[in-house]
């Protein structure tokens, strides 16, 4: 573009370029974490790679809305988690029933009952982590994701419309059942 | 936060998955897009010139037919057609840009209930008894003006039935999956 170019700019193109930049800058700094969204929500690669460029689409999309009313963070995971669960009721939709989720109750009983065996590597615990994140209810896993990724209960409240004290409680029940099923696997990765 | 018991490899670990993420360009989004819009495009063209069809095909049935029944049968098909049209159109699903606006509580019940209404009560009842019956009113008008074209009619009446009686209960069923997720996140919401 030359300067004489300049004043020939619509305010749709800036408009665009505004959108592009904000979603280049998101890329940049939440990929990796969209990615590992990803992984959670869908096992088969193929149909994860679609999710995520599903994402990715919804997330460019998404900023010509963007009003800055929230963080840009709790934006970007709505977005992803959004969709995410667009995509887990379309793939659920010819599946007889629920059967296919967990409730934290189910979980807990099953983590019980199981005789949780010592994992080598941290390759399988992680594999056994993302099993038992996939098969919590969409809620669970909503929450639990975000403590992952490091995000605090006012942070994760705000992205899954659940009060601070429902976060804590969720997140306590979910930690106890993941260190329930892998403190011993991790232990003897290091 | 404060009070964590879980051991922080877990999270240490999570991290270690994919560092190396696929990327979009927006030029590249932007393509997909049109793609995407091109697809729902030829779809949705296919989709109106099927209906199209359907229409004018039975408002012409009103004028070649003298027979009541048959009259009667090609309007009210006429105005199911057009109804359902009308409805598929109404029965969107939130647009994308607009999904940062909702947490994901309202994103999911709202999701399941629009699911859910589509495939009971008044929208299933009103697809059905609007599109069908009126096809097999005219049929049973068609099959009076000509007697030796009958027994396809009344194939083709059988065939309307089967289709009510395999929709419908299909329709409740997925129904009564959708109504119980939204028991199941509502039961999940009180008791945290």
């Amino acid at each position: 573009m030359t300067i004489s170019d300049v004043g020939k700019i619509e305010p749709q193109d800036a408009a665009r370029s505004g959108q592009d930049e904000a979603y280049r800058q998101a890329a940049g700094e939440y990929g990796t974490a969209l990615e590992r969204l990803a992984h959670a929500y869908e096992a088969d690669p193929d149909r994860r790679r679609d999710l995520l460029q599903e994402i990715h689409l919804a997330l460019w999309r998404s900023f010509e809305k963007f009003d800055s009313r929230c963080s840009l963070r709790t934006w970007i995971y709505r977005v992803a988690h959004n969709v995410a669960t667009s995509h887990v009721i379309r793939q659920s939709r010819w599946k007889r029933n629920t059967a296919a989720y967990l409730t934290l109750e189910e979980a807990e009983a099953q983590a019980s009952r199981e005789n949780v065996e010592v994992s080598a590597g941290r390759q399988q615990t992680l594999t056994r982590l993302l099993a038992l994140i996939q098969q919590l209810d969409l809620l669970d896993r909503q929450v639990i994701l975000a403590y992952l990724e490091d995000l605090d209960a006012e942070s994760i409240g705000e992205i899954t419309g659940l009060s601070t004290a429902s976060v804590w409680t969720r997140v306590h029940r979910i930690k106890n059942l993941l260190v329930r099923q892998f403190h011993t696997g991790v232990r003897n990765a290091r | 936060m404060p009070g964590d018991c879980l051991p922080e490899d877990l999270q240490v670990l999570w991290k270690e998955m994919s560092m190396s993420p696929l990327t979009f360009s927006p030029p590249q989004l932007r393509a997909e897009l049109e793609k995407l819009n091109e697809g729902k495009r030829r779809k949705s063209i296919v989709f109106l010139a099927a209906m199209g069809t359907l229409i004018v095909s039975f408002a012409s049935f009103f004028f070649l037919f003298p027979n009541t029944l048959a009259r009667t049968g090609s309007v009210l098909s006429v105005f199911g057609l057009v109804y359902w049209l009308v409805q598929i159109r109404m029965s969107r699903a939130r647009p994308i840009s607009e999904m940062g606006d909702s947490n994901c509580i309202q994103f999911y019940r709202a999701e399941l209930e629009r699911r859910r209404d589509l495939s009971r009560g008044f929208p299933l009842w009103s697809r059905i008894l609007l599109a069908m019956p009126p096809w097999i009113v005219f049929n049973l008008g068609f099959a009076q003006l000509y007697p030796n074209l009958a027994p396809i009619m009344w194939f083709d009446c059988g065939t309307i039935v089967a289709v009510i009686a395999f929709i419908v209960p299909m329709g409740l069923r997925q129904a009564r999956m959708y109504q119980r997720r939204i028991d199941l996140l509502d039961a999940s919401q009180s008791r945290s």
